[in-house]
């Protein structure tokens, strides 16, 4: 490690705590129906949408309806998207003339767009014609991550109110969240990423002549397309999925050292952001910055131990030079851009994994043991360190509810949660909701590693290594991240359809109880805090917080990352490696 | 192209069971309170 790499992750960190108040103030009048200085441009437009689609945007909805129509709207997000692919050879916009895409992997691709998972089976420049990307993929990008939006500002409502039944309307919500959040800082984004050297363009593919011919190729094919435009909201709405197959390592997706700054910023923006609109709703700031604080707290262990593993490199190359000079970065460099480095990789893979983004500038599968360890770790915390857009911060204050639970259990007194007595049914949907997540990824793991045929014959690699790959598919989809470990050939009839129901089960199995939860809060009678109240606003209760994130993770997944990771470690140690 | 027509069947089937499943999961937590 180096004090260079340090002082670029501080500076990436400095950048989000900087940007947490005035973002989480502006989304917080967004949702409360304040003023704000995008009115006078974006009411006209939203009172337009909501006479044109017949949204009355003063009815409020109950728990049940708010789902019911996020159900309902996903379904239809989901078919539209399945027939787009289906029928994209015969549409326009298609100058490569690239074929319909196959069912299994059209099911798994529209699943895991509407999810917000962006999980790819595919190599997108070979795959998906343009209108695809921009009518299908981005479009889902912006839809997906306001729904996520919607619903954490359904349950901070939940938590804020008192005695009422409904909270808001879903059609409202999704419609302010992309007119007033996600359409401004992409349209920023975007130019900024122009400026930058992203490609942003409709023209067939170039391409060149080789100035040195490797045998018969004497040429190269240089995809191009409008890439900018699907960055940015694959960054702001931590979508993660490249309009190229190396992602974020791609030159004309990020090219420089500050565009990799700038899409790590906007993957932890937002969710950094909601912390303030939580404690601002709630009416307790110092809450929301409790919340901040364990996040953080989550995400420098996760930094220290990648950006250690990583600069450490692999001592079965003790023959080599992995120190830093002036002729090599040092580290394992194996699966990394040099232009990006050890730090830089390290902090874009916690970053990505931390919230449920997805997008890589370096291959996971590369990492040391240890090292890529971290990325699938992160996934299995829930991806609460930030989080996904608005799926961050619901699934912490799931757990929020879980500590509180815990701390009124070790004093013995009904626990309390700004006001609201934590009982019987709230606790019920909480597990619901933290349970879906370790069954789904453990069962359809254990169903893959014992089918040879369809499951491990599509490894790449023998041993501890090959389990992680195939772990860190069924986690990444169900934790709707969407990054690939690599290693695996999942663009086959089983990986396509159980991923797909994976990311399925992991967004809306996830938000239907969490919906109930909220419903339920938000009926609740307020009481006064007395001395047995446990405060949510101080250090104790944040480090309360991460411990039971982390006993809940450890408990469930710790098993099978010893399984994987731990003794692939432990056997590189003793000379051996997959 | 019979084996395509035969999966655009199963997959938006497959994907309308689910959401028809979810609704009843959500009837199922409505139901608990």
């Amino acid at each position: 490690m180096t004090i260079n790499g340090w002082l670029q992750i501080l500076v990436f960190f400095a950048l989000i705590l900087l940007a947490t108040k005035p973002l989480g103030t502006f989304m917080a009048r967004v949702f409360n129906g304040e003023h704000t200085f995008l009115d006078p441009v974006l009411r006209p437009a939203e009172h337009l949408i909501y006479r044109l689609t017949s949204v009355d945007e003063t009815r409020e909805m109950r728990w049940t309806e708010y789902g019911v129509a996020m159900l309902l709207f996903s379904l239809v997000s989901m078919m539209v998207l399945y027939l787009l692919q289906r029928l994209q050879a015969i549409l326009p916009f298609n100058p490569q003339k690239l074929a319909n895409i196959e069912p299994s992997l059209a099911f798994n691709t529209a699943a895991s767009f509407t999810t917000n998972t962006n999980w790819q089976s595919y190599v997108p420049e070979t795959t998906m014609s343009y209108l695809t990307q921009m009518a299908g993929l981005t479009v889902q990008n912006f839809l997906s991550a306001a729904v996520g939006i919607a619903l954490a500002i359904a349950f901070i409502r939940g938590i804020a109110q008192r005695e009422k039944d409904t909270l808001g309307n879903f059609w409202v919500d999704i419609t302010r969240a992309i007119l007033w959040v996600l359409l401004p800082f992409c349209l920023v984004g975007a130019l900024v990423l122009v400026s930058q050297g992203v490609v942003q363009n409709l023209k067939p593919y170039d391409t060149a002549t080789l100035l040195d011919p490797q045998g018969e190729v004497k040429t190269q094919t240089i995809a191009q397309g409008p890439v900018a435009s699907q960055e940015a909201i694959k960054m702001w709405g931590t979508n993660g999925g490249g309009f190229f197959n190396a992602n974020s390592a791609h030159p004309f997706e990020n090219p420089t050292p500050l565009t990799n700054l700038l899409e790590m910023f906007a993957i932890f923006a937002i969710s950094a952001g909601l912390t303030h609109t939580l404690g601002r709703m709630t009416g307790s700031p110092k809450h929301g910055w409790a919340v901040f604080a364990a996040m953080s707290l989550l995400f420098f262990v996760g930094v220290t131990v990648a950006y250690w593993a990583e600069a450490r490199g692999n001592p079965l190359l003790a023959g080599t030079i992995q120190t830093v000079n002036a002729s090599q970065s040092g580290g394992n460099m194996e699966g990394k851009e040099v232009r990006f480095g050890i730090a830089n990789s390290a902090l874009f893979a916690v970053a990505t994994t931390d919230a449920s983004c997805g997008a890589v500038n370096a291959l996971h599968d590369s990492f040391t043991p240890l090292g890529g360890m971290v990325p699938l770790a992160n996934i299995m915390l829930s991806e609460v360190v930030f989080g996904g857009v608005g799926a961050g911060m619901y699934g912490m204050l799931i757990y929020v509810v879980l500590a509180v639970f815990i701390a009124g259990l070790m004093v013995g007194r009904t626990p309390e949660y700004l006001g609201k007595k934590i009982e019987s049914y709230d606790v019920k949907m909480a597990m619901l909701t933290v349970l879906i997540f370790p069954l789904t990824i453990l069962i359809f793991s254990a169903i893959s590693s014992v089918l040879p045929d369809v499951g491990t014959s599509q490894l790449n690699n023998a041993g501890p290594h090959g389990l992680s790959e195939m772990l860190y598919a069924f986690t990444s989809g169900t934790g709707n991240n969407g990054s690939a470990f690599a290693g695996i050939s999942a663009n086959t009839y089983w990986y396509n359809s159980a991923i797909g129901l994976a990311m399925l089960l992991g967004r809306f199995f996830m938000i239907i109880p969490m919906l109930a939860l909220a419903g339920n809060l938000g009926r609740k009678k307020s009481v006064p805090p007395s001395l047995g109240t446990f405060p949510v606003t101080t250090p104790l209760f944040a480090t309360l917080l991460v411990s039971v994130i982390v006993i809940v993770g450890a408990l469930t997944f710790f098993p099978v990352l010893s399984l994987g990771p731990v003794v692939e470690h432990l056997l590189m140690q003793a000379g051996q490696t997959f | 192209m019979k084996e395509n027509a035969m999966f655009d069947l199963i997959y938006p089937a497959a994907t309308v069971a689910f959401f028809l499943l979810s609704l009843a999961y959500l009837r199922g937590c409505e139901k608990l309170q």
